[in-house]
């Protein structure tokens, strides 16, 4: 008798328990309007800046939603944060990807599918996107990622330098260059001309991510290509990757360019106007704009072989939540639809809108540098794909780890590179985690 | 963790009382059954479901694929465990643990005791000290990590700048590999050597005046004093500070992650970051869960290690 | 506790009776300044300069303009004066008051509960003859041994299937779970002599009716000293929170500093006037109770966490 007591009045308290977590339930994100969004991103400076103003500009239309932006530090802390906060189903209404990490996200259920027929009564459809670029925001057939852009690793020059050089074409426009001698002359050329002495600045210590990036534009150049089979190994043409190396080796010599940077060195030696040139992705123009340094941009020239860019995009996802509301997920996509069709203002960003008919348009043209490096997306190289790449991914961070090194001359090329191809392989064999 | 052994057999006085009670009142025993199950009823329904439950489910979780989205939970028998045992960053990041550990527990036990002997002295000010050493104890990790993240600032903080006066050239304290650990322990120091100053404060304090007294009627001096008297009375504290200090370091995470986030190259990172890189960065909660169960494993072999030493000390003594 | 602030740690038979430091001090007898005094009090003088130094710089960053704060040659005082304008902007346009009200009552919470139910566990376990108690204390005492922040992966996994991410019941609840200090509490009954409850069950009293009549309030002070550290404890918190809490509006005042960024990029006269406006409260709080703070921590502390 007693037993049974104690029994009911433990199940007393095991309900007691159960109201707390009922309690827990109302307590999240459900209370809210359908015209109110949640929208997590991780640009910063520049960048957040000017996704500051475009959302203004988006809530200032009629019938607009109230968009509430959360930024998070980028890279592993931002993606660490997105994927708990969409495993626990309750997460922001929107967000912002790089494009080569939505492969290895979406599989596991963590974002929703984008409704193409909803864009569709919005004005935006599947032929306002470059072919190079809808691939990459079509996941195992879903729709999963909608491109924002794609901002391409690139060359900026000092015109002031170059035209005291004498590199300037009669356009204004550094002369095009189309194999590494004439490359090197003149990368030296606007080196006699530089406070610093060095024509070409390239910022690589600590940061994986822009070792990958050089790495992989001049390999791309090469006609290099790289491969990722899961279970499998790491498929790439040694001789190539050797000649990449030796290559970039080569423009930070000491004479051509500084040997020993990190990124935010390079960057403010070109932005106080002390180097040539500067190789760097194009978000950086925004910063350069505001220190007033006189300066424009190319596609980097292709001199190992066809000119390439390598990229990745900023590209809005629906991370999963667990009982979506119907309203507020149209809301996300006639935000969306505002946000891309007004990307001209994000093109003063440096980034080339990945919706073509804004590219298209005639005012794009009058967007300077921004239109000086506009082919870059008909040259435009991705991250290999698999579970582990994309910006701020292992794969980045791995490269850094191993090659850092060979780029000191601490180590020799082909060592640096196999024991990242290890570390790739081992990748490989593991089981893909979603 | 220290005396599990010396804790688990309950003090004399609680089994007294409560027989005691329970003497002559055999009729309310039937209900103290119960009423004592219902009593600790909220503290263990929390203990069995927050405490319990995961530390069991965690280790069959190490034995699964897990992922962080909730698919491949299957078995998957020790893959985990292999894969974790021959993973050259698990070893680094223990080894980072152990060194940080090493490099922290010293200061913080030594620094401890000298401010404590110096504040006991008595001079005037005891307020002010005590909240100058201890007030950083207080302080949430995050806030410590951006006052000194700002010191140590390359261009911009007060170190360097510092250092700029006397014509000496600044480094990048936490960007540089050989300099990022030390400088994350001098934070720590800085941080949480309050706590064990507070130890150190009350075992000073503890010792008889008499001892000091009969040593000066020998003619002996401070130093002397302090050698003789002070350092031994102090022992049992400082052991106690020492285990304290070696567990506490050991399961480093905050400052590390805030300041440097495990960098330059990993050449901070500790062993839980690594955990929370494999199974919440990486979405494998499965091999992380393996790799906090090898780290539990060393706690625990370090405890037993701790506990035979304490004991064959005690024997001897 | 569970999951917990990893600066302390477990419980010891070496704990010295603790007493309130100052008050020996203070009876201690005044002495004429020696030069070895002297020296002392200079040496004391330049450690407790050192130690303070990180938090005077914080505040004077705080209270220079975001252009001072990040020009160059650096300047130790607000040349241009001190403003306010970093704290306005904290204020007014980030989530730090948010943020400071989801700690106070996470940590308030955790702080009620979790002396709630130690309180009444450590009760039956000195106080009650039942069966199974001697295993359960067993059980509670080897609980000491597991390091909370190894389970940071299944707990987040749990809390998962309780639908508990990224809600406050989520960040308290495995916060309540403190082994210690239900031993703490334990040892305190234990030596509360029996012969007042004795009395009242002779009355007719009930026993819950001593336990809240007779036994907490000659506790208070233990029940404080564990409030306290209990409270500072969640209050401090950081992995946890961290961890469980993803949506920027339920963020602690740690986690919220640490993982929402400016959208304008590094503001450093704003970040040191968020560390310094998340720092204020318990310092604030320390000036006053300065003696209660400190015994409260030497009493519990070494058993805590």
């Amino acid at each position: 008798m007693v037993g049974r007591r104690a029994l009911m009045q433990g199940a007393g308290a095991l309900g007691a328990l159960g109201g707390l977590g009922a309690l827990a339930g109302c307590g999240g994100t459900a209370a809210r309007a359908s015209d109110d969004i949640a929208f997590w991103h991780l640009l910063s400076g520049p960048d957040g800046v000017t996704m500051g103003e475009m959302l203004d500009g988006y809530m200032a239309t009629e019938g607009a939603s109230s968009v509430t932006q959360t930024v998070l530090a980028w890279g592993a802390p931002y993606y660490t944060k997105l994927a708990m906060a969409s495993a626990g189903g309750r997460a922001p209404d929107l967000a912002v990807m790089h494009a080569a990490r939505v492969p290895g996200y979406a599989p596991g259920g963590l974002l929703d599918e984008w409704d193409l027929d909803l864009f569709g009564e919005f004005g935006v459809v599947k032929e306002d996107f470059p072919d190079l670029i809808w691939d990459k925001m079509v996941v195992d057939g879903k729709l999963t990622a909608i491109a924002l852009d794609s901002h391409p690793f690139v060359l900026y020059y000092n015109t002031e330098i170059a035209e005291a050089a004498g590199v300037l074409g009669s356009d204004g426009l550094l002369l095009p260059t189309d194999n590494p001698e004439d490359f090197r002359a003149l990368a030296l050329e606007l080196g006699a001309n530089a406070p610093t002495g060095y024509g070409l600045s390239w910022g690589y210590l600590g940061d994986g991510s822009n070792q990958w990036r050089m790495f992989s534009t001049y390999y791309a150049q090469l006609g290099g290509t790289i491969d990722l089979p899961v279970g499998g190994e790491m498929e790439y043409q040694e001789e190539l990757v050797i000649e990449t190396i030796e290559w970039i080796l080569s423009l930070i010599d000491g004479d051509v360019g500084n040997p020993g940077h990190d990124g935010g060195t390079a960057i403010s030696e070109f932005a106080t106007g002390g180097a040539g040139a500067f190789y760097g992705g194009v978000w950086e123009s925004g910063s350069f704009r505001n220190e007033g340094v006189p300066f424009d941009m190319t596609v980097i020239p292709g001199v190992l072989g066809e000119p390439t860019a390598y990229a990745d995009s900023h590209a809005f996802v629906l991370p999963h939540q667990m009982s979506p509301d119907e309203d507020r997920r149209r809301n996300v996509h006639a935000a969306v639809a505002y946000l891309l069709k007004n990307s001209i203002t994000w093109a003063g960003a440096g980034h080339i809108p990945a919706y073509s008919p804004v590219v298209e348009d005639p005012s794009y043209d009058d967007l300077i540098p921004q239109s000086h490096y506009a082919d870059a997306i008909d040259h435009l190289v991705y991250d290999p794909r698999a579970w582990f790449t994309g910006s701020g991914s292992d794969f980045h961070t791995y490269f850094g780890n191993d090659m850092q090194n060979v780029w000191a001359r601490r180590t020799d090329p082909l060592e640096g590179w196999n024991a990242f191809v290890t570390r790739v392989n081992a990748l490989l064999l593991k089981p893909t985690p979603m | 963790m220290t005396t599990a052994e010396g804790l688990a057999a309950p003090p004399r006085a609680a089994t007294g009382a409560a027989d005691h009670l329970a003497a002559g009142r055999s009729r309310r025993r039937r209900s103290d059954n119960l009423r004592g199950w219902l009593y600790c009823a909220p503290f263990l329904i929390a203990f069995g479901l927050f405490l319990i439950w995961p530390t069991f489910y965690g280790l069959w979780m190490s034995f699964t694929g897990t992922s962080l989205a909730g698919t491949n939970t299957g078995f998957v028998g020790l893959a985990n465990w292999k894969e974790a045992l021959g993973d050259p960053q698990v070893w680094s990041s223990l080894a980072n643990t152990a060194w940080f550990t090493l490099l922290s527990t010293i200061p913080l036990v030594v620094v401890a005791m000298v401010l404590a002997v110096l504040v006991n002295i008595g001079l005037p000010g005891q307020w002010f000290w005590r909240l100058s050493f201890f007030m950083p104890f207080l302080l949430a990790s995050t806030v410590v990590s951006q006052f000194w993240i700002w010191m140590y600032n390359p261009q911009l903080g007060l170190i360097n700048t510092f250092l700029g006066w006397f014509g000496i050239e600044g480094l990048a304290w936490l960007q540089d590999p050989n300099t990022a650990m030390i400088a994350v322990v001098v934070t720590t120091v800085w941080w949480t050597v309050g706590f064990n100053f507070l130890l150190y404060l009350a075992a000073l304090q503890n010792i008889p005046d008499q001892l000091y007294e009969a040593a000066s009627l020998d003619g002996a001096g401070a130093w002397r004093k302090f050698r003789a008297i002070t350092l031994p009375q102090l022992a049992p504290t400082t052991v106690l500070v020492l285990v304290l200090q070696l567990l506490a370091s050991l399961k480093v995470f905050d400052q590390i992650y805030q300041m440097t986030n495990g960098g330059p190259g990993g050449t901070t990172r500790p062993i839980l970051l690594y955990i929370y890189e494999a199974g919440f960065t990486g979405y494998r909660l499965g091999y992380a869960s393996a790799i906090s169960y090898i780290f539990f494993f060393l706690i625990i072999i370090i405890s037993i290690a701790y506990m035979v030493i304490s004991s064959r000390r005690s024997v001897k003594a | 506790m569970s999951i917990a602030n990893p600066t302390t740690s477990t419980l010891s038979p070496a704990v010295p009776a603790v007493k309130a430091p100052a008050r020996s001090t203070s009876t201690r007898r005044r002495r004429r300044p020696t030069p070895a005094r002297i020296v002392a009090f200079v040496i004391l003088a330049v450690l407790a300069l050192a130690w303070l130094i990180p938090v005077l710089w914080a505040v004077l960053t705080s209270f220079k303009t975001e252009a001072e704060a990040a020009a160059l040659p650096v300047t130790l005082f607000p040349a241009s004066g001190f403003t306010l304008e970093a704290y306005v902007n904290v204020l007014t346009e980030g989530l730090v008051p948010r943020w400071a009200w989801n700690s106070l009552l996470t940590s308030a919470l955790v702080t009620v509960i979790t002396v709630t139910i130690s309180a009444l566990a450590g009760y039956a376990l000195s106080r009650l003859k039942f069966a199974g108690r001697q295993m359960l204390i067993t059980l509670i005492v080897a609980s000491i041994m597991i390091p909370g922040q190894i389970l940071i992966v299944p707990l987040f996994n749990l809390m998962l299937s309780l639908n508990l991410v990224d809600t406050y019941w989520g960040i308290i609840l495995p916060q309540v779970v403190a082994a210690p200090m239900v031993f703490i509490l334990k040892k305190f009954f234990d030596q509360i002599p029996f012969e007042l409850e004795e009395a009242a069950l002779m009355d007719g009293a009930s026993r819950f009716r001593i336990f809240w009549a007779i036994v907490l309030p000659l506790s208070r002070p233990i029940l404080g000293a564990v409030a306290i550290f209990v409270f500072i404890g969640a209050w401090n918190n950081f992995l946890w929170p961290f961890i469980v809490v993803n949506d920027s509006n339920l963020m602690t005042l740690p986690t919220g500093l640490q993982t929402v960024i400016s959208a304008y990029g590094i503001q450093y006269a704003q970040s040191m006037a968020q560390a310094v406006l998340a720092a204020l409260p318990l310092i604030v709080v320390f000036m006053f109770f300065q003696r209660q703070i400190i015994k409260g921590i030497a009493t519990t502390g070494i058993a805590g966490t």
